[in-house]
């Protein structure tokens, strides 16, 4: 059977897929900035990235329980004046160095990469 | 009732019948919900923005690691559910025996076996564990951590009912996951409860 080429939902598979692995990143990353609540993480993706980078509430918030399950990140709940209560979500010092490691590994990647891209075809 | 509550719910159903983990992420549904409203969003998009309920209590389940329980305690976990059977049938029987006839004797046998052979499959599927599972810290999930249907709990107590179950034990011996062939039938295994996670 011929290769199909990537249609508009595949495409979006493999954004989707992209996305996804270096959501914990993002989300570490964004909390080293200072602490923050779901919401305030998912808007501030979109604006700092200029909804380049866009998560839904649904993939982000099992990425913050798995964060805050495996120590990376400490929580604490807080009831404001009015209104709801609200998860916050902090770094912790495992939290600290597991950003630094996925950070190191992300421009080992991201360098070898666009080195690789730029190779042309050789002559003959 | 209202389509917040319905979906949350919805997601709930899926995940093992633990009342900490339900609570927590209930809680917190709740939280991000009234949080897309008073941001001036509709329920619909809130819930919208969350996704399919199943894919979302799935991918919550996937932060829960799954770590295989040994052969050694599934074993005790099975003797102890085995003895708690004994220790209830036998008053019993004996009761039944000193007062009547030797047929009903047989025929009380008869019933609390099958007693017996149901209530695995019950417990499971209810309480996502038996009374000996529990004592050993084990619990029975489906491959993605979920609770497991009805029909699974079905098909994993059939070697029982087949009179094959000594041949399935053997395979949760050699498989990777310490499976029996009928879990590997039904997508169910057996793992350490959340509390026994190192």
């Amino acid at each position: 059977m011929a290769a199909r080429p990537a249609d508009g939902d595949d495409r979006r598979g493999i954004e989707r897929e992209l996305k996804r692995g270096s959501l914990e990143l993002i989300v570490l990353h964004l909390l080293s900035l200072g602490e923050a609540y779901g919401y305030e993480i998912v808007t501030a993706l979109t604006e700092r990235t200029n909804g380049s980078l866009e998560v839904t509430d649904g993939t982000l918030y099992p990425v913050l329980y798995r964060l805050e399950r495996a120590g990376f990140v400490a929580v604490r709940w807080e009831t404001p004046q009015r209104g709801v209560p609200r998860k916050y979500y902090r770094l912790t010092k495992p939290g600290q160095a597991e950003l630094a490691q996925l950070t190191r590994e992300w421009n080992t990647f991201a360098s070898a990469m666009s080195s690789l891209l730029r190779q042309q075809p050789e002559r003959t | 009732m209202s389509a917040d509550y319905e979906y949350i719910e919805r997601v709930i159903d899926q995940l093992p019948r633990e009342a900490t983990l339900r609570a927590q992420v209930a809680m917190e549904l709740r939280s991000h919900i009234a949080e897309r409203l008073e941001h001036g969003n509709s329920v619909e998009e809130a819930l919208q923005q969350l996704g399919d309920p199943v894919v979302l209590a799935e991918s919550y389940l996937a932060a829960i690691p799954l770590i295989p329980a040994s052969f050694g305690r599934r074993a005790v976990a099975r003797i102890l559910d085995a003895l708690g059977v004994v220790a209830v049938c036998a008053p019993i029987v004996w009761l039944i025996a000193i007062k009547t006839e030797f047929f009903f004797v047989i025929l009380t046998i008869g019933v609390l076996l099958s007693a017996a052979a149901l209530y695995p499959l019950l417990a499971e599927y209810f309480f996502g564990t038996t009374i000996g599972k529990r004592a050993m810290g084990l619990r029975v999930v489906r491959e993605s951590g979920a609770r497991i249907t009805f029909g699974q709990s079905v098909v994993r107590q059939l070697p029982v009912f087949l009179e094959v179950f000594w041949i399935d034990v053997l395979f949760a011996l050699f498989t990777e996951k310490h499976q029996r062939a009928f879990e590997i039938l039904s997508k169910t295994r057996v793992v350490t409860a959340m509390e026994n996670e190192s």
